[in-house]
């Protein structure tokens, strides 16, 4: 069962490592611009079955969902109208929701009798760590046991998609501003609506403005009304830059070689890269932290913001 | 001159480095000023160690974002150039 378990999680990385290589068209390089090809890797980039052709006769996309209506998106330039393309970030998410069900499917056995493989010892203590010291001291037990589930599926979820982003070969999913938008708009919805089933709707928005004069009251209430949707846009930001910024720190340190290797000669580079490989993968370490810090302030700052909301200080 | 297309890019860029430095000086005094207050919030109460290093990380994770704010800014400045 343990051995089992490894090679799910190992083909959970390496099968989207692998596809996300090879079904995307990569850019050439431009001699005296070493940064920009390499920034794109940042990009989401759409899957095509034939990435060595598709410059000359144009992509081929492997999974494409025609939309009715108006042209909002129109991902596929050949064609008119609103087009969805799977693009390398898809195969990141599919393969953290895979990750979630693969460690987590002995985590309940092991919290029933104690025994299991390491990977659910380890989640298991992981989750318990999430319901213990971040869920339960914020909202409270009852409340607490109400929304955990989604919490330590948005916790473990980020967490996956952010380590998938450090293996050789893969794409960030939360690099994207959009991935972490539709993380950020659960919890506004959650914060919004929850307020108002747990309060009432007139409470909910009658409470949104503490005590104040009255005179004040309609720009505290303009003020909290904006903050509402700040808080979210702020989760969205932060983590999209703090996981894009690592990516830009290590991939220009790259780029410093290659520039070096146009400016002042080949054994110049050679001589600098070691360094230069060096402070790399000391960023990568940072990142390997910032990964885990990043889905537990996400985490962390969702309790609080729900919280807040579906219970106001007076 | 300043108005000119090619000095306007410039000026662009030279306002995105700008952004960048003065955002990251308001969120290392912010960051330092947490730092050294739960640093000597743990010595004089070390055993509410704990306590104190969550709730540093959550306001280091508020500035943070305010500061991230303004590097994303500068970001746009840098791909929006000549637009």
């Amino acid at each position: 069962m343990s051995q089992l378990r490894l090679l799910l999680i190992a083909l959970c990385i390496l099968v989207p490592a692998w596809m996300g290589n090879h079904f995307v068209v990569h850019h050439e390089a431009k001699p005296g611009d070493p940064f920009m090809p390499l920034f794109m890797h940042l990009m989401a980039a759409p899957l095509v079955s034939n990435p060595e052709t598709a410059h000359a006769e144009g992509p081929k996309y492997l999974f494409e969902l025609d939309v009715p209506g108006p042209a909002a998106f129109d991902a596929d330039p050949l064609k008119a109208g609103t087009q969805l393309v799977a693009t390398n970030l898809q195969l990141f998410q599919i393969a953290a929701v895979l990750l979630l069900f693969v460690c987590f499917s002995g985590v309940p056995g092991h919290l029933h009798n104690g025994k299991g493989d390491y990977v659910s010892r380890l989640f298991a203590g992981f989750a318990l760590w999430l319901r213990d010291d971040v869920v339960y001291p914020a909202m409270g037990k009852e409340v607490g046991r109400k929304f955990l589930p989604y919490f330590l599926a948005l916790f473990f979820f980020i967490v996956f998609m952010n380590l998938l982003g450090l293996v050789p070969g893969a794409s960030t999913a939360t690099a994207s501003v959009f991935v972490t938008a539709g993380l950020a708009l659960v919890t506004l919805i959650l914060m919004v609506f929850g307020g108002m089933i747990a309060q009432g709707p007139a409470h909910y928005w009658k409470t949104l403005v503490p005590h104040v004069p009255v005179l004040i009251w309609p720009i505290m209430f303009a003020v909290e009304f904006v903050g509402i949707f700040v808080k979210p846009f702020a989760l969205m930001i932060r983590l999209f830059a703090n996981m894009t910024g690592g990516h830009m720190v290590v991939l220009s340190f790259m780029g410093l070689i290659f520039l070096l290797a146009g400016m002042a000669g080949h054994s110049a580079a050679y001589i600098a890269s070691p360094v230069l490989v060096g402070f790399a993968v000391f960023i990568m370490i940072i990142e390997a932290f910032v990964a885990l810090l990043q889905a537990y302030v996400f985490t962390m700052l969702s309790v609080m913001f729900i919280q807040a909301s579906i219970h106001p200080e007076h | 001159m300043i108005l000119e297309p090619t000095n306007a890019i410039g000026i662009a860029k030279l306002g995105a480095g700008l952004g960048a430095g003065l955002a990251t000086i308001g969120a290392g005094m912010g960051i330092g000023r947490i730092g050294g207050s739960s640093a000597e919030g743990i010595a004089r109460q070390p055993e509410a160690a704990g306590e104190i290093r969550g709730a540093s990380i959550i306001f280091a994770a508020l500035i943070e974002g305010v500061a991230l704010f303004a590097i994303v800014i500068s970001l746009l400045i840098i791909v929006l150039e000549g637009k």
